[in-house]
């Protein structure tokens, strides 16, 4: 079997009594672009600076090529990360802040260097800034320069620690592309952090769901969108509306589970299996969700509370048996209705997910 | 309307310097263009001889005296001061605090006192040359005092505080990431030090060379008392002229000269921290 490029095995860490990362592992292959998403505190950051050698893990270990990184200093892994406030020398103009990893470890000619740093520079659309002071870039060409400056080590991983957080959302767009691009053409190892799942899912290979220092579920951007494992990965990947319901009867690929006062029929969850009598989370798409004024087959009886009208999108707000639902429609389809009125909510199949209600974790609010 | 209320505002601030700082100064600056008679009353008839007299010849190793003991001692109390302030901003919060407390705790004692301290601990029959004669190390005692060299330590041991607190601010206030990313980078912690830590607390460094070196240009009692008055300084020459030489006018005008070398330090020294805007407001 492939070696594969980082192995990550039962990492613990400790900040004090705090129990950070708990037995986290997982692999990274060569040519990746991991994303690590969770929300802020979950330990996504601490893992990362784990990999660079900023911190310390407590057990467990890294390992990098197949060789173990425990007492390795941070100066001497081939991993250069791109920080959070980006982290340019102050006072140093773009020029050396790119070529500060090659001179100090004294790795090449000036002549190649600044070849180098050149080539670097042109990657990132950054050619003709060299000497510019990093005071005087905005936030984007900033961003551009630290990914330079990391990126002119040829790391066999490159660490991303949340690098779009400061941006407008129209340049953080821009640079989600970009930085996609990048990943593609340098062929170079990303693992990226991140509390924005829409930024995971638009350009990652893999992404590894971290919630209290655990790893939640580990998958491709489909798999964890359209197949959570569990219910925080469900309640935190995807707009969903998250109802308790009970299994009234399983059968080979569908189950008829009781929701309120209605009776729907939906399809048996991937990762785990529910039986009959047992409670069970429903949780369903809020944009793959219809209303309609007729009466339809599997769907729920609500009377509309609010509808919204939100450029592209109308929000219609359906109050069934008491739970608020929430629908987000495209486009007006067939029923034209306003609060008050008595309507049917329907589904696409493929938006439903089924889950144990064990398989939620005790302590979560449903 | 808002600048005005901001202006009342200044008001007191304005009355204090005037009173404290301003009155005194037109003072001196007009003593030294008097003159003054035998038994050093001040006669009021405008004249230059006084600043004649300050720059004649035989003065100016007096000048020379004084502004290389103050260089001597920025660079001294840079050097011991400079790891002492770097160790304590990478102390935890408790000790750093003690660290601080320790640096500051010689000015609740008299600074004179201090200096007798010094003697005691230097001279013929002093601690040092005691200890060394009962050991047998030396045979005679070391001559310690009245020394250029003896002035320079009780300059350098009385302002070092100044020169501790200044860097450790500057050091402080530096981002830990910029020395995790060169780190990151491949650099060593030396290298880190002096291509990074170095360069971006060079506002610290000049601040503290500032502070030290403007007091050690004027300060009087230490070289009298550790140097024995062997070399002649700025500061014994106006404490001089004031007491036992009785011209008022020439000490002034030798003040005012201070005042410019002091001036021209300060000058210097915004030109080197401009971008550090928490340095000493100059």
């Amino acid at each position: 079997m492939k070696q594969p490029l980082l192995s990550l095995v039962d990492i613990n860490k400790y900040f004090g009594d705090v129990h950070v990362l708990k037995d986290v592992s997982f692999t990274i292959e060569q040519g990746e672009f991991l994303t690590l998403l969770g929300p802020s505190g979950c330990g996504k950051t601490t893992l990362l600076r784990c990999i660079a050698g900023l911190e310390h893990v407590n057990s467990g270990d890294i390992l990098l090529h197949g060789t173990s990184m425990k007492g390795i200093a941070p100066n001497k892994r081939n991993v250069n990360t791109v920080f959070q406030n980006y982290a340019l020398f102050p006072h140093l103009n773009v020029y050396d802040n790119v070529a500060y990893g090659p001179r100090v470890k004294k790795s090449m000619k000036d002549a190649e260097l600044k070849e180098k740093v050149r080539n670097v520079l042109d990657l990132v659309q950054m050619l003709g800034y060299d000497q510019r002071m990093p005071h005087q870039l905005s936030g984007g060409q900033r961003q551009r320069i630290a990914i330079a400056r990391a990126l002119i080590n040829e790391p066999s991983i490159l660490l991303l620690d949340e690098p779009l957080g400061a941006l407008d959302l129209k340049l953080r767009k821009h640079m989600q592309t970009e930085l996609a691009h990048l990943q593609k053409k340098t062929g170079t190892t990303f693992v990226y952090v991140t509390h924005d799942q829409e930024e995971a899912l638009n350009m990652s290979d893999r992404i590894v769901v971290i919630d209290g220092g655990q790893l939640q579920q580990l998958g491709s951007p489909r798999e964890i969108y359209n197949n959570p494992s569990n219910l925080f990965v469900t309640t935190f990947i995807g707009d969903r509306n998250i109802m308790q319901v009970s299994v009234l009867e399983k059968e080979d690929t569908y189950s008829r589970v009781q929701v309120g006062e209605s009776v729907v029929s939906i399809r048996n969850p991937q990762h785990s299996s529910v039986s009959n009598g047992q409670e069970a989370i429903l949780a369903i798409h809020m944009d793959k969700m219809r209303v309609s004024c007729d009466e339809v087959p599997n769907a729920l009886r609500g009377e509309v509370v609010s509808v919204h009208y939100a450029g592209s999108q109308i929000r219609i707000e359906v109050n069934v048996d008491g739970k608020p639902i929430t629908i987000v429609e495209y486009q007006k389809t067939d029923c034209d209705c306003e609060a008050g009125d008595l309507v049917y909510v329907v589904w696409e199949e493929h938006g439903a997910i089924l889950l144990p209600l064990e398989n939620a974790g005790v302590e979560r609010e449903v | 309307m808002q600048t005005l209320k901001r202006n009342i505002l200044a008001v007191p601030i304005l009355v204090w310097i005037g009173l404290l700082v301003g009155i005194p100064l037109i003072f001196v600056f007009g003593l030294s263009f008097l003159s003054r008679d035998s038994l050093g009353t001040i006669v009021f008839q405008f004249t230059l001889e006084n600043y004649q007299r300050v720059l004649s010849p035989i003065y100016q190793r007096v000048f020379l005296n004084s502004l290389l003991l103050a260089f001597l001692t920025g660079a001294v109390t840079l050097v011991i001061g400079y790891p002492v302030a770097y160790i304590t901003a990478n102390l935890e919060p408790k000790k750093r605090a003690l660290s601080i407390g320790l640096t500051m705790l010689p000015f609740w004692i008299s600074s004179l006192l201090r200096t007798y301290g010094w003697m005691i601990l230097l001279g013929n029959a002093g601690i040092i040359n005691n200890l060394l004669l009962s050991l047998g190390i030396i045979e005679t005692p070391l001559p310690m005092m009245y020394k250029f060299g003896t002035t320079l330590i009780g300059t350098a041991y009385m302002l070092i505080p100044f020169m501790i607190v200044a860097i450790f601010n500057s050091v402080d206030k530096l981002d830990r990431s910029l020395l995790e990313a060169s780190y990151d980078l491949g650099a060593s912690r030396r290298q880190t030090f002096f291509n990074i830590t170095l360069p971006l607390t060079i506002p610290g460094i000049a601040g503290g060379f500032t502070l030290v070196f403007i007091p050690a240009l004027g300060m009087f009692y230490v070289s009298d008392l550790l140097g024995g008055g062997n070399t002649i300084f700025l500061g014994n020459l106006i404490n001089t002229q004031v007491t036992r030489g009785r011209n008022r006018p020439l000490a002034a005008a030798f003040s005012v000269a201070m005042i410019l070398v002091v001036l021209l330090v300060i000058s210097l020294y915004s030109r080197v921290a401009k971008d550090d805007r928490e340095g000493l407001f100059l």
